[in-house]
């Protein structure tokens, strides 16, 4: 039997490689939006004066942060049944990879918010902003360029993590990588587009991260008047329009 | 007699058992200029703090133009007020902090013109203009678009106590506002603060300018060991000092003589 790299394979099934790749850009989206969503509430829960709201914030970061990713899709996949409820496995699949990667989310913004100089936080209070509207106009647009590289990093182990959905049958990239190659018995051939595929997205998301970050430090350093979305976003000028 | 603008009873702290404000009382009369001065550690800064509520005071109340803040006495019970109403009174009680606490992300504008319109809801246009000209009469007019990293040090105080001046409070606090300056603009300053000082702002300065105390203030408060050990006049209290420990502070920071020419 001779080994020879066959092209033939990824011109024929390319629709199955397209919708793998398009589902887990759907679900690494969806995670990232409910896992970033979930981890600011974390971090500021964590930050709240109390032990009793630490103490929660603290133990879901250490509980999720000790299981690894596989062990949680199953125990939420396989238990859930258990009190009734039967949910499609790419939704299972979606909310858990999001709760995977909230833990470390919060942390990252934790850190983030820690490291700003607590005068900061102090002198919007003092003049009577609420805690909420001092997050959102002094510390958060100061902490935001701070934790994109990490959170970068965050989101793009995330997005190779589900991979392991495939484990509960939900039909993404690598899902269907296996789909292919049990039709065709070669792995080789699969696995390397799958591999290319996965290098794009990842690609495209530290391309944007870069940009975001470039963006945010411009705004920072020249005046955020510069920008229009971030201007918008932190001088809340929507009635002085240019 | 008229409600005083900051009334300060019984006003306690301690920080894991060390007493830093023991039982302070303080009446700061509207229109007054009240220096706070005291060897380093003995509780200024820690009273700034618990007046504007960012240190909760383990004891003692505040009132602020006759209206209790962050504590009150309802019949017989003392109730501690709501976050709510602590920020609703917070706008009324400036402070600049020794750092200043600027907002570095934000053009010396806008970190004056954003506490009125987050926290007054005030419309944006008509606060601006109202910045603009604050900044311009503080002499920063060139200096409006530029951000906190962008000024000098005597500029920067400006920004600062403009932010504060925007609030529209009853009272501003001073944290030693002339200890982060280069010595050469501590008498802006000094300058400075007299002038708002003159539009009949209350003020209470924390400050190791003794010259300061001599020549602004209507009232020195000398503290030591989280108390307020003598308070009088300015000229009384410098020249002829009664505590022995106010002595011996004049004496470490007036080497040559007591007699002070402001």
């Amino acid at each position: 039997m001779r080994m020879a790299f066959d092209p033939t394979i990824l011109v024929q099934y390319w629709p199955l490689f397209l919708q793998g790749a398009w589902l887990t850009i759907q679900v690494s989206v969806q995670a990232f939006l409910l896992g970033y969503t979930l981890g600011i509430a974390v971090a500021l829960l964590g930050l709240m004066p109390g032990r009793l709201p630490r103490l929660a914030a603290t133990s879901y970061v250490e509980v999720l942060r000790a299981i690894p990713f596989i062990i949680i899709l199953f125990v939420i996949y396989y238990g859930l049944p258990f009190s009734g409820l039967r949910l499609p496995a790419p939704l299972v699949g979606t909310v858990a990879l999001g709760l995977f990667a909230s833990a470390y989310y919060a942390e990252i913004v934790r850190a983030g918010i820690l490291a700003l100089p607590r005068g900061q936080f102090e002198s919007a209070r003092a003049i009577g902003m609420s805690p909420l509207q001092a997050m959102r106009h002094i510390v958060g647009p100061q902490v935001a360029r701070a934790i994109v590289p990490p959170s970068t990093n965050m989101t793009l182990t995330m997005i190779k993590e589900s991979a392991v959905l495939s484990s509960i049958t939900v039909p993404e990239l690598t899902y269907q990588g296996l789909v292919v190659q049990g039709n065709t018995f070669a792995p080789f051939e699969v696995f390397a587009a799958v591999t290319l595929i996965y290098w794009g997205i990842t690609i495209a998301v530290a391309g944007a991260a870069r940009r975001l970050e470039r963006r945010l430090g411009v705004a920072q350093a020249r005046g955020v008047s510069r920008n229009r979305l971030a201007a918008s976003y932190l001088l809340l000028e929507r009635e002085r329009a240019r | 007699m008229s409600i005083p603008a900051l009334k300060v009873s019984g006003l306690t702290k301690r920080f894991r058992g060390v007493t830093a404000l023991d039982s302070v009382y303080l009446d700061v009369a509207r229109g007054e200029v009240v220096t706070l001065i005291g060897p380093s550690g003995c509780g200024k800064s820690t009273l700034l703090r618990c007046l504007t509520w960012l240190e909760e005071p383990d004891d003692g109340f505040i009132e602020v133009g006759g209206r209790p803040f962050g504590r009150t006495i309802v019949g017989q019970v003392v109730h501690r007020q709501t976050r709510r109403e602590i920020d609703a009174l917070r706008p009324k009680i400036g402070l600049v902090f020794q750092n200043l606490n600027l907002w570095p992300h934000l053009s010396a504008l806008e970190n004056v013109a954003r506490g009125p319109v987050v926290v007054l809801g005030r419309k944006r246009a008509a606060v601006e203009a109202q910045a603009r000209a604050l900044l311009a009469r503080l002499g920063l007019e060139r200096q409006m678009d530029k951000h906190p990293h962008e000024l000098s040090g005597g500029q920067r105080q400006r920004v600062a106590i403009a932010r504060t001046l925007a609030m529209e409070p009853e009272l501003i606090l001073f944290d030693e506002p002339t200890s982060a300056l280069d010595p050469e603009l501590v008498g802006e300053v000094l300058g400075l603060l007299r002038e708002i000082a003159a539009t009949g702002m209350t003020m209470l300065v924390v400050t190791h300018e003794i010259g300061f105390a001599g020549g602004v203030a209507d009232r020195i408060a000398f503290m030591d060991q989280g108390r307020i050990v003598e308070t009088g006049p300015a000229r009384a209290v410098l020249d002829n000092p009664t505590d022995p420990r106010l002595r011996a502070f004049l004496g470490r920071v007036l080497p040559s003589s007591l007699g002070v020419t402001a």
